[in-house]
């Protein structure tokens, strides 16, 4: 199977924008770029949940466990976007969102 | 005792890079105990000002900014994207980390305090003003002004643009709004969903005025004194540093 560049736009009900763009292979993410108008405290934790989604499987569990570990783990405070919404997100490039 | 806050107009018009630089050594300089509590205005010519986790090739209409002059440059807040003009009037709050009036890192109440003190200005000059969470201040559900912070470097940080006069045709050709966006609102356009003061007021206001009825409206909401003051030269070293490292770098502006 050869790698796939997916990406969706996800608005987060009465909140932000989520903008996903992933290189996926065999229903594993081999990388992601999330971008968008919503804010996360401290700014620089971003980049370490783009890092932790690296070799995740595209399947709302294991997405959702490990956007959980991530919001627990640094602290970080989202506002105008919920772990959820990041969750929906991802999910939403399989299909072009 | 009232409290005094420093006021600084310093600003580098025609050097949105600079003026981004200054944006981030004040709140650093707060946070270290160098520089007291800072309300700063400021303008910018043309210019986007993307948010901290954009991407901007996505938000950017490249020929546009081409057509009509407009740099592009990146703030260390997140939030959205925003067109600056002559006619559009940017204000920063830094507080020392603590501060009675934001005491927790609760971004969406330091977004509602900090406004309160320009929906009170505005309000005085006779603009309908209100906040809308997350980050607006509205008019009659037309955007006048938007907002960014961050509680970072022991600062509490908070920032807005204030469409005083500006340009709204440009700005509606030089971002990219995605359509998910604007269906979400049902709205046809960005023109659509902003106003300006002088729109509203139908009067030939200047930001000069909007600034002064701010000063005033952050000074009664929080009741402090603003006193006007200087960026400090150390500041201006770290500004400088910053603008070398990070705002003048297409890096920092335009990779993401």
């Amino acid at each position: 199977m050869s790698t796939k560049a997916l990406s969706s736009d996800y608005k987060a009900p009465g909140g932000k924008m989520l903008r996903i763009r992933i290189r996926e292979k065999d229903g594993r993410i081999e990388s992601a770029k999330i971008s968008g108008d919503f804010f996360l405290i401290p700014e620089e934790s971003l980049s370490k949940l783009e890092k932790m989604l690296e070799d995740a499987r595209l399947d709302e569990k294991e997405l959702g466990l490990l956007v959980d570990r991530f919001f627990r783990g640094t602290k970080a405070q989202g506002l105008g976007v919920s772990p959820d919404d990041f969750v929906k997100a991802i999910l939403s490039a399989r299909t072009g969102g | 005792m009232t409290e005094t806050w420093r006021l600084l107009d310093t600003e580098y018009p025609d050097d949105p890079f600079m003026n981004m630089s200054v944006e981030e050594a004040i709140p650093r300089s707060v946070g270290e105990g160098e520089a007291p509590n800072t309300v700063r205005f400021w303008h910018n010519s043309n210019t986007i000002v993307l948010g901290c986790f954009q991407s901007a090739d996505l938000e950017v209409n490249y020929d546009a900014c081409k057509e009509t002059g407009t740099q592009v440059v990146r703030r260390f807040t997140g939030g959205g994207a925003v067109y600056h003009d002559a006619g559009n009037l940017n204000y920063a709050i830094s507080l020392k980390k603590g501060h009675p009036l934001v005491p927790d890192n609760d971004l969406q109440l330091v977004f509602q305090r900090l406004s309160e003190g320009t929906v009170e200005g505005l309000r005085s000059l006779g603009v309908r003003a209100e906040f809308q969470p997350i980050n607006d201040i509205q008019v009659d559900g037309r955007k006048v002004s938007g907002a960014a912070g961050s509680v970072r470097w022991g600062t509490v940080f908070h920032h807005g643009c204030i469409l005083v006069a500006s340009d709204l045709a440009i700005l509606g050709r030089v971002l990219n709004v995605p359509g998910v966006k604007l269906a979400d609102r049902h709205v046809a356009s960005v023109q659509k969903r902003v106003t300006t003061v002088r729109d509203e007021l139908q009067k030939d206001l200047t930001t000069r005025d909007v600034r002064d009825a701010i000063v005033r409206g952050i000074e009664r909401s929080y009741n402090v004194r603003l006193v006007e003051g200087q960026l400090s030269s150390s500041e201006l070293s770290l500004a400088k540093e910053l603008y070398d490292s990070k705002y003048n770098t297409s890096q920092w502006n335009l990779e993401r």
